[in-house]
């Protein structure tokens, strides 16, 4: 503890140690201020002898050695002359304390503020805060996300290979968040139409939400609905890598999905069942989209419904933020797509997809778009490239940075160094010599010894 | 600091130009100023005055100047290549050798006769003043920058941080041997006694050997000052060490200044580095200890000597040569003379 006051003294104690007026340094204890001043500042360049005060040895000088003092000794430019008496910390004039106080604050500050740079915590206590820190988290959070997006994928092509067709993935994280939702979702017609209204955030709810709740604020969407259901069969494949997204879903936004797949699979039916019932999508679809339906005039519901899809637990996971619900739309979807040759299936196909990117890439309008064009059967591997190779580059770029800025901060080092004459080869003597006005031209002056010159001088030149 | 302690050339007696080189006298207080003004300036230096006695016009900017065997003798070389005896009673001047480009460094060692000159062609020449001889050339591997000398040995400091170090009575005698040829000039070839890399990291600047003959001092354009030690055993050369000087912190930016001169006093054998930041320190070499630091000189300081008594220190102040500069930089010509205390330059109580 005492070891780490000292290595990080706060600014009290910093504004507390005595200092030099002379030259500004600052000092453990007076006495050591008071010996410094009598050594550098205040000795007698004659007989060595250490006067107490500038004024002191003005006297002494004045009286042993017959001088005049005009400036005090290795003093600042600015503090170098004799009308301040100064005797340790007394007799500093105000304005100069307060100067010093400032810098010391200011140096203080910027200290803490090196400090979170270099080590990136952020500032201690009472510090300013630290700008260094700030952009470097994002940062690492995106890396993480690609991270996790890239395994996702690489689950759900594994399902898709494995296609075996089973129960919804989609539905899984619905049932998670369900027990936590169940309220939130009574308020979704209300709720919802706000969070709707944005043409983003609408579609995502939409996907997690199968439950009739947001089709009642926004009807006009219900026909992805049903392409989703439709999407859904294959999603069920997406159930053996879930165990896989459950990892991943530790997410601190989507704190409801990560039970979501345990029970899922532990104590929910509806896994095995649903699928099955699933693939088939005429049937299961029918039936949801009823239900689904029957939702909103049911007003809210939303429980309800799920618990008849699910046959038991409500599947409402509609985390509470946009985030999971993309995560969870967008991840079964993919794979489901390609092979359902439904027509509405491409649309709904491009429009996860535009999730997933949203999700994957910082969200942002233009990105969405770039994949709508794919056809649908490339999808997976294209996708699952792109994001892959987006990961790579995510985490070469995290890499390249981290260095970049290594080597930055030793460049910085360097910079801040600055020589007046820095040539290898060439001394400033020649440079000199280089000046116009300094050209030797032989004829300017005759010498003396004219003859031995000129001997001489044949005789290198001619060697 | 007590004004009355130190003291300037009247203005009227300055160099017009730069200032390449500061030199008392071997046994009085005279003293020897070389400009880049074509002119060599001697000045007697008695407590508290400096007074003009003479001053030497040459035909090109004077690089270089030091004393002969007496207070009356001088030799100096320059840009016109040539290195010239000067007689300063009379005021006669005589080419001793010609380089094949500019002569910038000379010294003179008593006790053999022999006057050694550096240039920038990567050569030495050795006037051997005592007859009637040839001067000699002896070939570096690059352009010479500094030389320094001790009873027994002559340090070269060299382009490409090479430095050489020759054994003076070696050289002396491939000197007399290699009078054979008729031509202006011997060439000999002369292996150094050690050959050494600087163990500064920038171009060195000056060298300067202690009066004891144990080692020497090198500086570089890098704010750098190097002290080493003759004895190649290892005990000796683990001693060797380096440390930073001339810097000052302007906004958070180190500025490195040139350490343009190095001067050993006779006495004391502590050293002077003079700065491009027109700052002149006192070190001492054994005890690692700066003993004490000037105030600011009103210009880059190009060159120091102490007298050889050691109660003077001459301080050449000019304008330096800048980087990215097309020319000198500011700063007014003087010369300084510090009269120094009894203990002035004295080292700590190792002595």
């Amino acid at each position: 503890m005492v070891k780490k006051k000292r290595n990080h003294p706060d600014l009290q104690d910093k504004l507390d140690r005595p200092w030099c007026y002379y030259c500004e340094r600052d000092f453990d204890d007076l006495k050591i201020l008071i010996s410094h001043q009598k050594a550098k500042h205040f000795k007698c360049e004659r007989c060595g002898r250490r006067l107490n005060t500038a004024g002191g040895l003005a006297v002494h000088l004045n009286q042993v050695h017959k001088e005049t003092l005009t400036s005090v000794e290795n003093a600042l430019p600015t503090r170098q002359g004799l009308e301040v008496e100064i005797f340790g910390m007394e007799g500093i004039p105000e304005e100069v304390v307060n100067a010093h106080q400032l810098t010391v604050q200011q140096q203080h500050y910027a200290d803490i503020q090196n400090r979170a740079v270099a080590t990136g915590n952020p500032p201690g206590g009472g510090g300013v805060q630290s700008n260094g820190s700030a952009p470097k988290k994002p940062k690492i959070e995106a890396a993480a996300d690609l991270k996790k997006r890239l395994a996702e994928f690489k689950a759900r092509k594994a399902a898709l290979e494995a296609r075996g067709g089973t129960s919804s993935g989609d539905v899984t994280p619905m049932d998670a968040g369900q027990g936590t939702q169940s309220p939130a979702v009574g308020h979704s017609p209300a709720g919802f139409p706000p969070a709707g209204s944005p043409p983003y955030g609408a579609p995502p709810q939409h996907f997690s939400g199968p439950p009739g709740a947001q089709a009642s604020p926004q009807p006009a969407y219900s026909p992805p609905f049903s392409q989703h259901q439709f999407s859904q069969p294959p999603l069920q494949h997406g159930f053996p890598p879930q165990p896989h997204y459950a990892p991943q879903v530790s997410f601190p936004p989507q704190p409801g999905y990560a039970p979501s797949p345990v029970q899922h699979f532990g104590g929910n039916p509806y896994g095995p069942p649903g699928p099955q019932s699933f693939p088939p999508s005429g049937p299961p679809s029918g039936p949801y989209q009823q239900q689904y339906q029957g939702g909103p005039p049911r007003q809210f519901g939303a429980a309800s419904p799920m618990t008849d899809f699910n046959g038991g637990p409500p599947r409402y996971a509609s985390p509470t933020n946009g985030m999971s619900h993309q995560r969870q739309g967008s991840l079964p979807a993919p794979p489901g797509l390609p092979q359902k040759p439904v027509s509405n299936v491409p649309h709904v196909n491009s429009y996860q997809l535009q999730q997933m990117h949203q999700g994957q890439a910082p969200p942002g309008a233009p990105g969405q778009q770039e994949l709508k064009g794919l056809p649908s059967s490339a999808f997976d591997e294209s996708v699952d490239e792109l994001i892959s190779a987006a990961a790579r580059n995510a985490e070469e770029s995290s890499k390249t940075t981290s260095l970049n800025t290594e080597k930055k901060a030793k460049k910085d080092k360097e910079k801040n160094i600055k020589l007046i004459y820095n040539d290898e080869t060439v001394s400033p003597e020649e440079k000199m010599a280089a000046l116009p006005r300094y050209a030797f031209v032989p004829d300017h002056k005759e010498v003396i010894m004219q003859d031995a010159l000129e001997g001489a001088l044949t005789g290198t030149v001619g060697a | 600091m007590s004004s009355s302690a130190q003291f300037e050339i009247p203005e009227n007696q300055n160099p017009a130009d730069a200032i390449s080189s500061v030199k008392f006298a071997p046994h009085s207080n005279k003293l020897l100023v070389a400009s880049w003004d074509k002119h060599v300036y001697l000045y007697e230096i008695t407590s508290g005055i400096g007074t003009l006695i003479n001053k030497f016009e040459h035909r090109a900017p004077v690089l270089d100047v030091c004393f002969g065997k007496d207070d009356d003798e001088a030799f100096s070389c320059g840009l016109d290549w040539d290195v010239r005896r000067i007689d300063l009673t009379t005021g006669a001047q005589n080419v001793l050798s010609t380089h094949s480009a500019p002569a910038n460094r000379l010294v003179y060692s008593n006790t053999l006769s022999l006057l050694i000159s550096a240039s920038w062609d990567s050569t030495l020449h050795f006037h051997s003043l005592s007859g009637d001889q040839i001067p000699a050339s002896l070939a570096l591997p690059s352009k010479a920058f500094s030389l320094s000398l001790t009873p027994t040995k002559l340090v070269v400091a060299m382009a490409s941080r090479a430095l050489h170090i020759y054994e003076l009575s070696n050289l002396h005698l491939l000197i007399s041997e290699s009078s054979a040829t008729d031509s202006a000039i011997n060439t000999i070839e002369a292996e150094p006694w050690q050959r050494r890399e600087s163990s500064l990291k920038y171009m060195t600047r000056a060298v300067a050997c202690m009066p004891n003959d144990a080692g020497y001092a090198s500086s570089s354009i890098e704010g750098r000052v190097a002290v080493e030690w003759f004895d190649p055993s290892n005990d000796s050369q683990a001693r060797k060490y380096a440390f930073k000087c001339h810097r000052q912190t302007v906004d958070g930016v180190d500025v490195v200044y040139p350490v343009n001169a190095l001067a050993f006093h006779p006495v004391h054998g502590t050293f002077a580095s003079g700065g491009g930041d027109g700052i002149v320190a006192i070190w001492d070499a054994v005890a690692k200890r700066r003993i004490r630091q000037y105030h600011k000189f009103p210009a880059s300081v190009a060159a120091l000597d102490f007298s050889t008594d050691g109660k003077f220190l001459a301080v050449a102040c000019s304008p330096g040569f800048e980087d990215g500069k097309e020319d000198l930089g500011e700063g007014s010509v003087s010369v300084v003379i510090r009269e120094l205390g009894e203990v002035e330059a004295k080292g700590k109580a190792a002595k």
